[in-house]
């Protein structure tokens, strides 16, 4: 048993927000329809391009019209992959951070690779129309034309910003200077926009162009300021996130129980996720996602990390009474009430959202629910009195299965097995939250029995 | 890895087709080179034709983008004094060479080329890059008073004289 603080508490008791009942049709609509908007917006783009380009008749002026629609696309794409990150209350809610983050990153490469075709195409384009050397063409286009230098140092910096991204080299960095490195895009942005009006045969004489286009940019501008800045601090502000005390709960795992007020109008969904600034001299700087291990009573909430890198091993020494700056609730991972019986597999401290549904379903379903609890070691267990205490109450099926894969000598999660211990598993609603091998087992095994992935749902960690 | 490398073929297949179908459709627009020698006002009628090939890439340096606008702005604008007027063709020494003029009022918004010189050999080449140089400095100085650009004499001069014909017309 993990040690208890002097003062030990209560859990907060569950939220008094009940589920609504649900198929979750706007989340299997809402990603179709993110996705076909984005689309039409190409397909726009493409035809603002089309109506101001003569025929080539040249080869200079084919490379050159090749350059200007791909430059117009980044243009277009930049916007997009900065309102995917805008925190848009709907995106966030219908379709998942992690989710979202995965486009964003997608995207990202692609546009980067636009970038980087636009730049030697325009050069090459306008060398090959003027009859001079790539070099000289070069060094005319950045001093006489208007704002090719910014947009070219804007272009240096992306690619410094992807470097960072790589995902080798991500890995070998801490998520701060990654974070922190990311911010330069914004700098890009704005370097290169002006390039687009003074240079962009699309917008030098089309006014209604470059109002649309300016308007776009503003637009997703707000949406930044707004999501991202003004309403946290107007949330903090009125909630007054506070860390209450910090309570171990297995060896690397501490859950951190936080006071405010009007917790629960924060209108958090179980399997949430805030991210969370605490206004520490150390950690001030730093904002990480961490689920909601237990739904906010009116003025407490919990959440529950493992110790996986400097920033969450820090948590343990959070003084009482130190000030948190939060944002959200974020996240598509939350139960929908279907009708259906329900299966939650977790991993690890892949527990913490799962621990929030599952206190969250309603009694009615009462002898539908059943809980995996995957862990390596018994001392990785987390929760387990509560776990308990729920799945009497609401007659839940709950199995802890524990041991490293080598020394069961199988894979509990593998699709036998899971049909094994979950009988007429075809006709649930399964919940995985783990680690990314375990999670990706775990979907496999469950498509093999025959669940469609529109009633698996996941969240993967790192993001 | 593949599907980024599928992702970045079908972008440069869409593209190529995309250049193609611009390239092969809206031929209309441009007068084909030998075709009318002297029919003065049948261009008039397609104010698209002033977006000519001449507008789009880069010229001399005396033609910053930002003045290119006067190029293309014609394009859109249609209205009752915008007139196209063909010069005659000129004879030079590698064929013959003929522009036609759009005007807003008496401003030159652009010179397309009706026939461009052709003697088979690097003429095509030549006339790509002057001629995009010539309608520059002719939207720059509003009007036929432009020089000659080095290693195409013929086609200059015989760019300049067709053009001086056309704006001779206009004022006549």
């Amino acid at each position: 048993m993990p040690t208890q603080p002097a003062a030990p508490r209560p859990a907060p008791a569950p939220s008094a927000r009940p589920l609504r009942p649900g198929r979750g049709i706007a989340r299997l609509v809402l990603p179709v329809l993110v996705l076909s908007l984005i689309g039409l917006g190409a397909l726009a783009v493409i035809g603002l391009w089309w109506q101001s380009t003569p025929r080539p008749t040249t080869t200079g002026a084919l490379i050159t019209d090749a350059g200007d629609v791909l430059g117009l696309l980044a243009g277009y794409g930049f916007v997009i992959l900065v309102g995917l990150m805008a925190r848009l209350p709907p995106l966030e809610k219908g379709i998942g951070s992690d989710r979202l983050a995965r486009w964003h990153a997608m995207g990202g490469r692609y546009v980067i690779t636009l970038v980087s075709a636009h730049v030697p195409l325009i050069v090459w384009g306008y060398a090959v129309s003027a009859h001079v050397q790539v070099t000289s063409e070069t060094a005319t286009l950045l001093t006489t034309y208007p704002d090719v230098l910014m947009a070219t140092v804007a272009w240096f910096l992306l690619l410094g910003v992807a470097a960072f991204s790589a995902r080798a080299a991500r890995r070998r960095l801490a998520y701060e200077t990654w974070y922190y490195a990311h911010l330069y895009t914004y700098l890009a942005i704005a370097l290169a926009f002006s390039h687009q009006f003074a240079d962009g045969p699309a917008f030098q004489t089309n006014a209604t162009a470059r109002i649309a286009w300016s308007a776009l940019y503003a637009t997703v501008g707000a949406l930044i300021v707004w999501y991202r800045v003004i309403t946290p601090l107007l949330r903090s502000a009125r909630h007054h996130f506070t860390v209450d005390y910090v309570r171990p709960e297995a060896p690397g795992i501490v859950s951190v129980f936080i006071t405010g007020r009007d917790l629960d109008r924060l209108r958090a969904e179980p399997g949430q996720f805030f991210r969370w600034r605490f206004l520490t001299r150390e950690l001030w700087w730093q904002s990480h996602p961490y689920s909601l291990s237990a739904m906010p009573s009116p003025d407490q909430m919990r959440i529950t990390v493992k110790a996986s890198g400097d920033h969450s091993g820090s948590l343990a020494d959070l003084a009482p009474g130190t000030r948190i700056f939060a944002e959200g609730p974020y996240g598509a991972f939350t139960p929908l009430l279907t009708g259906r019986r329900v299966l939650f597999i977790a991993g690890g401290v892949g527990i913490t959202p799962i621990r929030a549904m599952f206190a969250a379903l309603p009694k009615r379903m009462s002898g539908g629910i059943t809980l995996l609890y995957r862990a390596s070691h018994p001392r990785d267990v987390v929760f387990s009195r509560e776990l308990n205490a729920i799945a009497a109450d609401r007659r839940a099926a709950l199995h802890y299965l524990i041991g490293s894969r080598d020394e069961l000598g199988y894979d509990p999660l593998d699709a036998d097995n899971l049909q094994y211990a979950v009988p007429g598993l075809h006709r649930y609603e399964a919940y995985v939250c783990g680690p990314p091998g375990m999670t990706q087992t775990a979907v496999a095994a469950l498509r093999a029995a025959g669940i469609p992935s529109r009633r698996i749902h996941h969240e993967s960690f790192d993001f | 890895m593949r599907r980024a490398i599928l992702t970045i073929g079908s972008t440069a297949a869409g593209l190529a087709a995309l250049l193609s179908f611009k390239t092969h459709t809206s031929a209309a627009d441009v007068a084909e080179p030998g075709v009318s020698p002297s029919a003065s006002s049948a261009a008039a009628a397609t104010p698209a034709a002033s977006m000519a090939p001449s507008a789009k890439p880069k010229a001399s340096s005396t033609a910053s983008p930002a003045k290119m606008k006067a190029t293309a702005s014609a394009g859109s604008g249609g209205s009752m004094t915008t007139r196209t007027i063909t010069g005659t063709a000129e004879t030079t020494l590698y064929g013959p060479m003929q522009v036609k003029v759009t005007l807003d009022g008496t401003k030159i918004t652009n010179v397309a080329v009706v026939q461009e010189t052709n003697d088979g050999q690097e003429s095509q080449s030549i006339d790509s890059f002057s001629i995009p140089k010539l309608t520059a400095e002719t939207l720059t100085a509003q009007s036929a008073r432009i020089d000659t650009v080095s290693g195409a004499t013929a086609t200059s001069t015989g760019y300049i004289g067709s053009l001086q014909s056309a704006l001779d017309q206009a004022t006549a």
